[in-house]
């Protein structure tokens, strides 16, 4: 699992790769509460090169969401695969995020 | 050659998941199992036992949790066996899915992702041991 941050716009980006699980969630979690601390209020998680996630991962994107809108910012999710929507999906999770086809999508969201 | 069943024996610690991840994979993999359908058993196996090692024991003793590993006609069939406290996933509450983001909570997600994406969920409680059975077909339609 890798974690890359970008910049772009003043919108932080963070491009997932691997797999989100049990024990990979800690280290996304410490990486977007860093982000978050530094002020980032608009930010997007890119799925394109993630194959895997679990509830470990979800637990994580609701954490942060929830910190997040309490100063007003908030996430936008994109590039996912078809299999890890169905994830979002079972989980009731659509309703919580915007989740976008492309970067480029997510962008327009802000 | 496939084999036609792999046991395992893996300590309650979420390191061992990787482990039970490649098992998985490998014997789904000489199935000729879809990698959807593979990925939503991975997923599933990975809740209902990282479930036991969060929930499971009060003590920090090591425990070992049995995973077999085995297919039967179109089904792919898994049991974990445990000697935690007594938990049938088949009662957990349900989480609610559709309350705002304010109220919701993580709890039991995990269980629930499992019980839907596999067809078949067995609990028993065997003297001082969960034992759960899961399945999953494998077939696809």
């Amino acid at each position: 699992m890798e974690v890359v941050e970008k910049k772009q716009n003043g919108i932080c980006i963070l491009g997932l790769l691997g797999r989100l699980d049990s024990n990979t969630s800690p280290e996304f979690e410490k990486k977007i509460f860093e982000v978050i601390e530094d002020g980032t209020k608009s930010l997007i998680v890119d799925f394109e090169s993630l194959d895997y996630i679990s509830s470990a991962g979800l637990r994580v994107l609701l954490k942060a969401t929830k910190e997040l809108k309490r100063s007003d910012g908030k996430i936008v999710l994109c590039s996912m695969k078809e299999y890890i929507k169905e994830v979002f999906e079972i989980a009731g999770f659509v309703s919580l995020f915007p989740i976008v086809s492309s970067v480029g999508d997510a962008m327009e969201e802000f | 050659m496939i084999a036609d069943r792999v046991s395992l024996e893996l300590k309650n610690s979420l390191s061992e998941l990787s482990a039970l991840g490649s098992s998985l994979e490998q014997f789904g993999e000489a199935l000729g199992i879809s990698s959807k359908i593979l990925f939503e058993i991975s997923l599933s196996i990975e809740e209902l036992f990282s479930n036991i090692i969060s929930h499971g024991y009060t003590d920090d003793a090591v425990h070992w949790i049995k995973v077999a590993i085995s297919h039967e006609d179109e089904m792919l069939i898994i049991r974990l066996e445990d000697d935690g406290i007594p938990f049938d996933p088949l009662k957990a509450e349900e989480p609610d899915c559709e309350c705002p983001v304010e109220h919701r909570k993580i709890g039991n997600l995990g269980i629930h992702l499992s019980k839907k994406f596999m067809d078949d969920m067995i609990y028993e409680r065997q003297r001082d041991r969960n034992i759960l059975i899961v399945k999953k077909k494998i077939t696809n339609t």
